[in-house]
């Protein structure tokens, strides 16, 4: 009898046979119309900014307001873990999830202080998107001057 | 007191489970094992403000359940065994520092209960203690906050994930008493078999107890 427990590799591949799957088809579809319904929210937004007489522009920047500010309220009510936890992806993705990523590290670590505690940990999620984020910006940024004529 | 086989400890005198004790967080008293609990929480902070002293407190009053139902009195108490999950076994050298007791802090993540037996059977076999208190703690809340995301991220949990347990067990063992008794200790290995998944920790330990 083979056992699974010779090799890493045997055991490695003995546990993902075994261990139950995520329900894959179910959480697409939560996810894309969850995801769909807050992208289409903030398209209602952006219509109405832009119907009440706002630069394109600047009703981008309010939908990202109000949409930051919702996620980050919801976080706050122990709502929004709830939503992430059916949508997964759907509510992780846009903006929401990283203002959510941002606000319950804070939330955690308020315990231990506000200096140390919110201040130090508020990154430790979304740490890593903002450091590669603002550095492929950057290079991007370099890129186009030089040789775009940005 | 002799070893047996490879790994095994035969104690000549067995050491008695004296009493026990147990504090658990709601959760855990939503199960089938809720009638057998000493005492189930109705919420995960009990009255502290953090999770960390919340988990503290749940040690302390588990210790001090166990001893107050063993009607031994504190100072006849020799040693105390005792650890938990957190950086420096923070809640159960916090939770116990007034328990006035000689403490042994011990480690072993899942096995630190047992491993906390062993060595205080050791300890009472060994003739240089009559009664030894031995005691972990677990908390969900601070476990995952130091082990995995913060509890309000919303982040999907795969079905391999499991659930620590927010709660406190204690025991006092004794050279003397009715039993049950401690006859035998086969400490495991350290056994890697390459797992690299946080959520899934029994496949972790799996390998470890064959």
């Amino acid at each position: 009898m083979d056992n699974p427990l010779d090799t890493q590799e045997k055991y490695s591949k003995y546990v993902d046979k075994k261990s139950p799957n995520s329900p894959i088809l179910k959480n697409c579809f939560n996810a894309f119309w969850v995801g769909g319904l807050i992208c289409s929210i903030g398209q209602i937004i952006a219509n109405f900014c832009k119907y009440q007489g706002m630069e394109q522009q600047s009703a981008n920047t309010v939908v990202s307001i109000i949409l930051i500010g919702l996620a980050a309220f919801l976080t706050g009510l122990n709502i929004f873990n709830k939503i992430g936890k059916f949508a997964g992806a759907g509510s992780l993705i846009p903006i929401t999830g990283f203002a959510n990523s941002i606000v319950s590290p804070a939330i955690e670590y308020k315990s231990e202080g506000y200096v140390m505690g919110v201040g130090g940990k508020m990154f430790t999620v979304a740490g890593p998107v903002l450091v590669f984020g603002i550095s492929a910006s950057v290079i991007i940024g370099i890129i186009a001057t030089f040789f775009v004529g940005g | 007191m002799n070893k047996l086989g490879k790994q095994t400890i035969k104690f000549d005198n067995p050491p008695t489970i004296s009493q026990t004790a147990s504090i658990v967080g709601p959760k855990e008293a939503q199960g089938p094992m809720a009638k057998y609990f000493d005492q189930c929480l109705e919420d995960e902070f009990w009255g502290e403000k953090t999770w960390e002293k919340a988990e503290s407190k749940i040690i302390k009053e588990t210790t001090n359940m166990v001893i107050a139902k063993s009607g031994i009195a504190s100072n006849e108490i020799d040693f105390c065994f005792a650890g938990d999950l957190l950086n420096q076994c923070i809640s159960s050298s916090f939770g116990l520092r007034e328990i006035n007791i000689p403490f042994f802090g011990v480690f072993g993540a899942c096995s630190t209960f047992v491993e906390s037996m062993c060595l205080g059977s050791i300890c009472i076999e060994s003739g240089c203690a009559k009664n030894v208190i031995c005691a972990t703690s677990s908390h969900f809340c601070s476990a995952e906050k130091q082990f995995r995301f913060p509890l309000e991220l919303g982040n999907q949990r795969p079905p391999t994930s499991q659930w620590t347990v927010t709660g406190s067990g204690a025991v006092i063992l004794s050279a003397s008493g009715q039993g049950p008794f401690i006859t035998h200790a086969t400490p495991g290995k350290i056994v890697d078999m390459g797992i690299k998944d946080a959520n899934n920790m029994r496949c972790c330990n799996g390998p470890c107890s064959l």
